[in-house]
């Protein structure tokens, strides 16, 4: 089987935001990015199928400007991936998630891919499109919020279960598919040193992402903010339990206006 | 011009157009100050019925693909329909819900329709003519102001961010559309089945305007029913902590956090609950935070507005008690 995994350079969630200069971006000087949690249960997943379907090839690939982008590909690599293409975006990478969408959709069409697989969502914009988006403009059927997935090799077809309001949703599916993978379901592995230091070395093939589509229209971003700082909670002075509840449900009520 | 914008409606479990659905028609009819033209879309086996659930708020017109089909297929098909009704109805801007199914509807018809996408949005306003749209990043850490470039944009909302619409009924204007021949490949899917997910007898997690959630400081699974009292005194949907899931107390589909679920209530009730990130970051963009823990140094009460600083086992039963009271429940 042919897989094709998307991962993208996240900053590290205990990253300190701050704003870029400009205010419409996060600063990212001084940011490490990395594989987080969504992109790792996707290449855990992908590497799992690897392993119960022989023959498999697992091909990464990334989408975004230098070194980061080459540096979570060489994690996906050290963690087991097969190959690994970077496009590049250039230093000013698009942000609206269907340009992205498009970038990788250009450079998995020409390659093998019975299987897309993505995190449900990225670590740090959260949009969540590009799996749906890219299903579209491959053609093939996508699901999102996945949570586990196999390949039923007898009826030649994936057996895999969503999350959805309704509850849990099962499905089966011919390839070739679009995945979006819920976070934590699988237990991701983490890389051995002699693997990342021969990822190091590893080629990465690499190819520069087309001009944006000219009759699409997009979102760029205006403003980023960071909250102000949470002052801390307003501690509820009490000498018993019942001065406790009352005390907290008057001002629920009354400040907050959040009770029924 | 007035900006001419398509609700997206998804069906609930009794098939009427879902709470998202209705806070999506809630913004719409808000945006630029109420001069929007909005139309409904609704598909499905109970479209009609989703039809007059549009018109109850004041949307007559509503494009109908009633196609039993789309019931259960995947959303591809669906969403080959909606674009039947963006060629015949020509909006600018889509709204949907931002359920399972409307983020995953939001890349699938913004790359058929060349239009710009996001979810999670919190706000959507006009400046200068132009659509804008602010949705938290970071695990809300952050929070991002976008502007739409080229007029089309599908974006799905967050759930509780907008209000509800009022009652206003009108006569309903249905338009029929046929479902689009598709690629058979889109159609091979198969749905085997649902199974529901125990989250306890209150409303959904994702859906709950309030969320009281447990964590390590309950000490061990028989105590977690002080969490389900008083979430049931409130009406409220039950979270927990990854501390409480991990050790199995209950299942994972509770597990409020980065790598559980991430909600937004009006309410968010922590008991017993350090604050770990990757909890914060699953509740921090709730409206309002209530903490109780015996630690006062634990970082919950850095990110709440009101705390509790005591002994849980005796003010969970009080706040349950005195909730019933106020409430008028026996």
């Amino acid at each position: 089987m042919e897989i094709v995994v998307c991962v993208k350079p996240v900053p590290e969630a205990e990253t300190r935001l701050r704003v870029a200069t400009d205010g419409t971006a996060l600063d990212p000087e001084a940011v490490k990015f990395v594989l987080t949690g969504y992109d790792e249960s996707a290449v855990e997943q992908a590497l799992l199928l690897k392993e119960s379907v022989p023959g498999s090839k697992v091909h990464a690939i990334s989408y975004g400007p230098a070194p980061r982008t080459e540096e979570v590909l060489r994690a996906a690599i050290a963690l087991g991936c097969d190959q690994a293409t970077w496009i590049d975006s250039g230093a000013a990478p698009a942000t609206d998630p269907v340009d992205v969408a498009r970038a990788l959709a250009a450079a998995i069409r020409p390659v093998p891919h019975d299987l897309v697989l993505l995190g449900k969502q990225a670590g740090d914009d959260e949009e969540g499109v590009v799996a749906a988006a890219l299903g579209e403009l491959l053609e093939v059927p996508d699901f999102g919020f996945v949570v586990d997935l196999r390949w039923d090799a007898a009826g030649s077809r994936f057996k895999f279960r969503r999350a959805s309001e309704a509850g849990l949703e099962s499905w089966e599916a011919p390839t070739p598919l679009v995945v979006g993978l819920q976070q934590a379901w699988n237990d991701p592995r983490t890389a051995k040193l002699p693997a990342i230091l021969k990822s190091r070395k590893a080629p990465i093939a690499k190819v520069t992402a087309a001009a944006r589509s000219a009759e699409a229209a997009r979102s760029r971003s205006v403003k980023f903010e960071l909250p102000a700082p949470r002052t801390g909670a307003k501690l509820i002075e009490f000498k018993t339990p019942q001065e406790a509840a009352e005390k907290l449900v008057k001002v629920l009520r009354e400040e907050a206006k959040v009770f029924p | 011009m007035s900006r001419r914008i398509l609700v997206i409606g998804e069906p609930s479990a009794g098939g009427h157009l879902s709470g998202a659905s209705l806070e999506a028609v809630g913004a719409a009819l808000r945006l630029g100050g109420g001069a929007a033209s909005v139309a409904g879309f609704a598909a499905g086996s109970t479209a009609a019925a989703l039809a007059a659930d549009f018109a109850r708020v004041g949307v007559a017109e509503v494009y109908l693909t009633e196609e039993p089909r789309l019931d259960s297929a995947p959303l591809a098909g669906f969403v080959r329909a909606v674009a039947t009704a963006i060629a015949e109805s020509k909006p600018d801007v889509v709204l949907v819900g931002g359920t399972t199914f409307g983020r995953d509807f939001t890349g699938r018809c913004a790359a058929l329709w060349n239009a710009a996408a996001a979810t999670g949005v919190t706000e959507v306003t006009e400046s200068d003519g132009g659509l804008r749209f602010r949705r938290p990043v970071f695990g809300g850490r952050a929070t991002e102001t976008r502007e739409v470039e080229g007029g089309r944009a599908v974006l799905a909302l967050r759930p509780h961010a907008f209000p509800l619409p009022a009652e206003a009924p009108v006569a309903s204007k249905p338009h029929p559309i046929p479902l689009p021949e598709l690629p058979p490949v889109l159609l091979a899917p198969h749905r085997a089945g649902v199974e529901a997910v125990t989250t306890g007898s209150g409303p959904a997690l994702g859906d709950a305007s309030i969320v009281v959630s447990g964590g390590r400081g309950l000490r061990a699974p028989e105590h977690f029913h002080l969490v389900e009292e008083l979430a049931a005194s409130l009406g409220a949907a039950v979270g927990a902590s990854r501390a409480v899931t991990d050790a199995g107390w209950r299942p994972t589909s509770f597990q409020v956090g980065q790598t559980g679920r991430a909600v937004s209530p009006q309410l968010y009730v922590a008991v017993g609950i350090s604050g770990a990130i990757q909890h914060i970051v699953g509740m921090i963009s709730s409206r309002v935070i209530v903490a109780i823990n015996s630690d006062a140094s634990a970082p919950i009460f850095k990110v709440a507005d009101y705390g509790l600083v005591g002994d849980l086992f005796q003010i969970v039963p009080a706040l349950t008690s005195e909730v019933k009271r106020v409430r008028g429940i026996a």
